[in-house]
C-alpha cells in the first residue's frame, strides 16, 4: 500500500526520504503526457506510437497504434514501445521516490505484462461485444457484453487471484504495485479529456460542477458524522480508530484515512489497516455497482455517474467504476437506439470524486484542531497548524485542474484550426489514461489479500464498514445523486 | 507491531467515554450538512439544468 511522504510524516523507516512525493510525481508525469500529446497541434505527433486495443476475434487484429501515422510499427511493436516508454518514465519516478530501481524495473515488467494481458483478454469479442450487430460482425452467437472496459474487471480479477492464491508472487511484485500513483497520473490526464468533452456543452458542464458541491456536503458533513457515531457508539471503537475509519468510509478511502490518522496523531498502523479495508470494499463495489447501474439506472445515466463517485470510496475504483458504468450504460442505451456522447458519465464521477478530494486537507485540519485542542490537548508545537491544510492537500488535483483548464482553453480559446485538432491529440493522451487505469485495477486486486487481512483481525473493522456502506452510504448516495441529477441526460453523439 | 493482531488490540482496548466535544462535532456536522443540502436542493429545483 503506497503511503506518500506528505501524508505520513510520522512514519519512520530506514529508507532515505524520497526526493518527491507520489502526489507531486503523479502530477508531473500526468502533465508531461498531456504536454507531449499536444505536440500534434504544431504538427509533431509525439505519442501516436502508443498501443491501442480493439475488440477482437482475430488476435492479429487486437493491437494497433493510436495514430495511423505510426501504423508501420504494428500492434506488437506499439505494445513494446509503449512498455519501454512507461518503464523509462516510471523508473525515473522510482529513482525520485528512492525505490530499488532494478527491482522496480523487473516487477513493473511483470505487472505491465499481466495487466495488459488482462486488458487484451477483456477485449476478446466473446467478452466485450455488446450489440447483435457487433456479434454478427465478429461471427459469434453470444458474448458477455462487458464492453472492452470489462478489461478493467478482468485485470482486477487477475490481481485478486494472484493476491489470494499466489501470495508470495504478489508480495514479490510489491515494488511496482502502486495503485495510488497510477490512478493519480490517470486523473491528471483525465482532466484534459473531460475538458474537451465539456467544451461542447459548457452550461451542462458548469451545472454538473455546481452539483458536485452537494457531494462535498454529503461526504464530509453527513456521512462522516453518521459513520463516526456508528463506529463509536454501536461498535465501541476508540477515537483513534473511529476517526480514520469514518474518513475512509465516508470521504475518500486511502487518502482521507491517512490524512485523518495524521491529523489526530494516530499510530501509522491505524490508517494503513483502514486503507486496506477500504480497498477490499472498493473492489467488491466495482464488481457490483456498475452492473446495478446498468440494470436500474441506464435511463438516468448522470445519476449513475454521480452514484459511482459518492458510493465507491477510493479514487481509483470510483473513477474506473464510473468508466465501466459509462461503457455499460452507453452500450445498453445504444441497443435501445439512443447514442450518448461518451465522457459525460465518467465526467460526473470524476467531478464528484475530485470535489470530495479537494477538501481532505481542510477536514483533516478541522479534526486535527479538535483533537489537539480539545480531545488530546498537546503542547503548542504539536497542535494542528493551518499549514497542514496545504501539506495534506492532494497535489495531483492541481494537475487535474491544470489539464482541465488547458484543455478548455485549447478547445474554446484558440483558432478553429487548432481547436479541431485538440480532441485527437487529447485522445492520444487518453490512451495512457486507460493504461494507467488498467494498472490501477490490477494493482488494487494485488493488494486485496482477503485471507491475510482476516487473519490480522480486520473483522470488527469490516463489520463497521459493512453496516455503514451497505446500510447508509450507498443508498443515501443514490438518493442524493437522484435529487441532483435525475432527468439530466448526456448530449447525444453526433 | 510486526504482524498486526487487530482483533486482540480491539478486544483489549479500553472503553473511551463519549465526550461533549464529540456530540458537538457530530451534531454540528449533521445539522449544517442537512441545512446546506436542503438549500442546494432548493437551488437545484429553482435553477434547473440547461443544456
Amino acid at each position: 500500500m503506497s503511503v506518500t511522504a506528505e501524508s505520513a510524516p510520522w512514519s519512520s523507516t530506514a529508507q532515505p526520504a524520497p526526493w518527491i512525493s507520489e502526489d507531486w510525481l503523479s502530477l508531473w508525469i500526468g502533465l508531461g503526457i498531456v504536454v507531449l500529446a499536444l505536440g500534434g497541434l504544431v504538427g509533431v505527433d509525439l505519442l501516436g506510437w502508443a498501443v491501442s486495443t480493439s475488440v477482437w476475434i482475430d488476435p492479429g487484429l487486437a493491437l494497433g497504434t493510436v495514430s495511423k501515422a505510426y501504423a508501420g510499427l504494428g500492434g506488437a511493436g506499439a505494445l513494446m514501445v509503449t512498455y519501454l516508454a512507461l518503464l523509462a518514465v516510471l523508473s525515473a519516478g522510482a529513482l525520485a521516490l528512492n525505490l530499488d530501481l532494478k527491482r522496480f524495473a523487473v516487477t513493473f515488467t511483470a505487472v505491465f505484462a499481466l495487466a495488459y494481458a488482462s486488458w487484451i483478454i477483456g477485449s476478446f469479442a466473446y467478452v466485450a461485444a455488446v450489440t447483435p450487430a457487433d456479434q454478427q460482425k465478429f461471427g459469434i452467437g453470444w458474448s458477455l457484453k462487458l464492453t472492452n472496459e470489462g478489461g478493467y474487471v478482468v485485470a482486477l480479477l487477475a490481481g485478486l487471484v494472484i493476491a489470494n492464491f499466489l501470495p508470495r508472487f504478489a508480495e514479490w511484485l510489491k515494488e511496482a504495485v502502486r495503485p495510488e500513483l497510477y490512478i493519480k497520473i490517470a486523473i491528471v490526464i483525465l482532466g484534459a479529456f473531460l475538458a474537451v468533452t465539456a467544451a461542447g456543452k459548457l452550461t451542462l458542464a458548469s451545472s454538473i460542477l455546481l452539483r458536485g458541491v452537494a457531494a462535498i456536503i454529503e461526504a464530509y458533513l453527513i456521512y462522516w458524522a453518521v459513520v463516526y457515531y456508528i463506529a463509536r457508539r454501536w461498535f465501541g471503537f476508540n477515537r483513534e480508530w473511529a476517526a480514520p475509519l469514518a474518513s475512509g468510509i465516508s470521504i475518500c478511502g486511502v487518502s482521507a484515512a491517512i490524512a485523518t490518522g495524521g491529523a489526530i496523531r494516530a499510530r501509522p498502523l491505524v490508517p494503513v489497516m483502514v486503507s486496506s479495508l477500504v480497498v477490499i470494499f472498493a473492489v467488491v463495489e466495482v464488481l457490483i455497482l456498475p452492473f446495478l447501474a446498468q440494470t436500474f439506472l441506464w435511463q438516468e445515466p448522470m445519476v449513475a455517474g454521480a452514484w459511482m463517485g459518492l458510493a465507491i470510496k477510493t479514487d481509483g475504483a470510483a473513477v474506473a467504476g464510473g468508466g465501466i458504468a459509462e461503457a455499460l450504460i452507453l452500450a445498453k442505451s445504444a441497443a435501445e437506439g439512443v447514442h450518448y456522447q461518451p465522457g459525460w458519465i465518467l465526467g460526473v464521477t470524476a467531478t464528484v470524486k475530485v470535489f470530495i478530494d479537494i477538501f481532505i486537507g481542510i477536514w483533516a485540519f478541522v479534526l486535527g484542531y479538535i483533537w489537539t485542542n480539545h480531545i488530546n490537548p498537546t503542547r503548542d508545537t504539536d497542535k494542528a497548524r493551518a499549514s497542514e491544510i496545504w501539506q495534506r492537500f492532494p497535489k495531483f488535483i492541481l494537475g487535474f485542474v491544470a489539464t482541465f483548464l488547458a484543455g478548455l482553453y485549447l478547445a474554446l480559446g484558440t483558432s478553429p484550426e487548432i481547436a479541431a485538432k485538440v480532441p485527437a491529440q487529447i485522445g492520444e493522451a487518453n490512451t495512457f489514461r486507460v493504461i494507467f487505469f488498467i494498472l490501477t485495477f490490477f494493482c488494487i486486486g494485488l493488494i486485496s489479500n482477503f485471507k491475510k487481512l482476516w487473519q490480522e483481525g480486520i473483522g470488527k473493522l469490516a463489520a463497521v464498514y459493512l453496516v455503514s456502506l451497505f446500510g447508509f452510504v450507498i443508498w443515501v448516495g443514490l438518493i442524493i445523486s437522484w435529487l441532483f441529477f435525475a432527468g439530466i441526460k448526456p448530449p447525444l453523439a453526433t | 507491531m510486526s504482524q498486526p493482531d487487530i482483533r486482540k488490540e480491539l478486544q483489549n482496548a479500553p472503553v473511551e467515554p463519549w465526550l461533549p466535544i464529540e456530540s458537538k462535532l457530530v451534531g454540528w456536522s449533521l445539522g449544517i450538512g442537512l441545512v446546506l443540502l436542503a438549500v442546494l436542493v432548493l437551488i437545484n429545483h429553482f435553477v434547473p439544468v440547461t443544456i
